[in-house]
């Protein structure tokens, strides 16, 4: 681009304050909006700062009378309670386990979120290395471990468990799904999309409450496995259904000269998938499949209906004994802060790829 | 693959889209080492019947026989043809998510299975021949039309193929750039590559072309060495034609 950037109408040099009002009062009617505005801002900020912090109680051993009188948050019901916010039902004395497998799943999902670990065997390594961790510190029943049936655990690891299985099954399900349904097969093409738009025309409920409650009836023993895994199963085709759409989007925005040249270079279909295609479906398709990362991972407090204690629903007991009834806002502050830390790392990493990706194709 | 076989040889090809009838019995032999250029109003089937040559179009009927293989759906026949024709596009389709090098290199690694380190050799070389080797490590949007459309080129090249195929390489491009293409294919034909190539850029007929090919509705009208076809055509279309594409 040569064109010259049009002159700002207020340069930099006249000052911040110039700026200011330039931005925030250049009419009578901005200046009051701003002041409505800022005055509300405020507030919601000062009350807020006023309850978590200069009202709050932090003694670790204080009570509830304590607190009444403080008259703020009560903090020091996450400090007796957070083991059972985190854990849920996991036997306490093995409840380090958990923790070392919470240090676990985000150690595979922090390496292989690296650049440089994005090879077939690399990220195979690190992932087959870190389920048999996870598995080995979450079952027990090895090297002298404890045996924890999947019905006790809970809180952060059953959360986390839960959204990367959707996630990692969902994902390749997804992929398959979007290319049938682009196939020139109707034979494939049909199925897929019937599939697809008959999960999506389902709530997420019933799909878990039908692999929880209603499979076990009608599959073979041999096939009914366990509770959890049939729910992280229709968590994660309730989530390939969704992101197959997203992908099938991200294909069709590919101009269709980029499959002929490939083709035209005598590439045979899998190599144009795989080096072409993908590639940039993916790509186009990224800021909405981060989206469906983040919807996933909120999702994942449903599956207390199916009767799983995941860190929403352990929250919920935590502050359900007699002492703490008064302060579930601080219990929920804190697993709000849990769900937010992930999340915001999750769209901060979108963003980071975006970037990556971008690099050098900006038009110029 | 018969060494002794035209380049290629089509007869009677017919295609169709719906009931558009896009091309209606083309013959049409390209010999080894020949240079021809298809001109004809849009609409006429020239891009139809250069893309049904490395199958990018499937045709209804007629038989297309390139370097000796015929075309008759077999993936294996498919395959062997495609690593022998390059094609360079109205519309580049350069590959945004790779470097120009990775670019070049991509087809001779993956279907010729050259090693990296030839490959890359390889897509140097011709990245000087199309005069820009110095852009290899820049990605396809950085690059001015012209500089991608000599990429597609070299990119096609890297291949080397025995035939390429050119449809309308100059058409999306701004005209202070169309030059530095066409100088590229210049230098290809004198070096004997066997062209057919989509284009109304006459200058560039008259000065390489071994024969001219006009084609109207989906048959070819006329066909002509340049000499004859520019100064003495034979067929009314042909005329009305070259008078609107030269008149002005």
């Amino acid at each position: 681009m040569t064109q010259t950037t049009p002159t700002r109408a207020v340069p930099r040099r006249r000052g911040l304050w110039r700026r200011l009002r330039h931005d925030y009062a250049a009419t009578p009617a901005a200046a009051l909006v701003t002041l409505v505005c800022g005055t509300i801002l405020v507030a919601i900020a000062w009350t807020l700062i006023d309850w978590a912090i200069l009202r709050a109680t932090f003694d670790p051993a204080a009570g509830r009378e304590a607190c009444r009188a403080a008259g703020g948050a009560c903090w020091p019901v996450i400090a007796a309670r957070w083991r059972v916010i985190l854990f849920g039902l996991y036997p306490y004395d093995e409840q380090w386990r958990a923790a070392l497998a919470c240090l676990v799943v985000a150690a595979v999902i922090l390496l292989s979120c690296l650049p440089r670990m994005w090879g077939l065997g690399r990220l195979a390594a690190i992932w087959a290395t870190g389920t048999a961790l996870f598995y080995l510190l979450m079952r027990g029943g090895l090297f002298g471990l404890t045996p924890v049936n999947e019905q006790q655990w809970g809180g952060l690891p059953l959360t986390l468990f839960v959204f990367v299985a959707t996630a990692v099954i969902g994902m390749p399900m997804a992929i398959v799904l979007a290319l049938m349904r682009r196939s020139s097969l109707p034979g494939i093409a049909i199925p897929a999309g019937l599939l697809i738009d008959a999960i999506r025309s389902l709530p997420l409920l019933s799909i878990l409450f039908t692999c929880a409650i209603v499979l076990p009836l009608v599959l073979p023993d041999f096939l009914i496995g366990e509770k959890l895994y049939r729910v992280v199963f229709g968590a994660a085709l309730f989530f390939a259904a969704y992101q197959a759409e997203i992908i099938r989007g991200g294909f069709q925005a590919i101009p269709r000269g980029q499959e002929e040249a490939a083709k035209a270079l005598g590439l045979g279909w899998r190599q144009r998938l795989v080096r072409i295609l993908l590639p940039q479906a993916f790509r186009l398709a990224l800021p909405a499949t981060i989206n469906q990362f983040v919807i996933a991972f909120m999702e994942t407090a449903l599956i207390v209906v199916v009767g799983f204690m995941d860190l929403l629903a352990s929250a919920n007991t935590a502050f359900r004994t007699g002492e703490w009834t008064f302060a579930h806002v601080e219990v929920y502050a804190f697993i709000a802060a849990i769900y937010f830390a992930f999340v915001f790392g999750l769209s901060r990493y979108g963003a980071f790829l975006e970037a990556r990706m971008d690099a050098g194709q900006q038009r110029s | 693959m018969d060494r002794t076989a035209p380049a290629i040889e089509i007869t009677g090809l017919h295609k169709s889209y719906g009931g558009f009838q896009a091309l209606r019995g083309i013959d049409l032999t390209v010999a080894r080492g020949e240079r021809v250029v298809v001109c004809g109003p849009s609409g006429s089937g020239k891009s139809t019947m250069i893309r049904c040559i490395n199958q990018l179009e499937e045709h209804d009927s007629g038989t297309i026989r390139v370097l000796g293989t015929v075309l008759d759906g077999r993936l294996a026949s498919l395959d062997e043809i495609r690593r022998e024709v390059g094609m360079v596009f109205q519309q580049f389709n350069l590959f945004p998510h790779m470097t120009v090098l990775e670019n070049c290199t991509l087809a001779p690694m993956l279907v010729r299975r050259l090693p990296r380190a030839e490959a890359e050799a390889t897509a140097m070389r011709f990245l000087e021949k199309v005069r820009i080797p110095e852009q290899a490590q820049k990605y396809p949007a950085q690059l001015s039309g012209g500089q991608q459309q000599r990429v597609a080129i070299a990119r096609a090249l890297c291949m080397e193929p025995q035939i390429m195929l050119f449809d309308e390489p100059t058409s999306a491009l701004d005209p202070e750039m169309i030059a530095e293409v066409l100088d590229v294919m210049v230098t290809l034909a004198q070096e004997g590559m066997t062209m057919v190539c989509v284009t109304h850029e006459m200058g560039f007929a008259r000065k390489v072309a071994d024969r001219v090919i006009f084609m109207d509705r989906g048959e070819i009208i006329e066909a002509a060495p340049p000499g004859q076809f520019f100064s003495a055509p034979q067929n009314d279309r042909t005329r009305q034609f070259l008078s609107q594409v030269l008149g002005h």
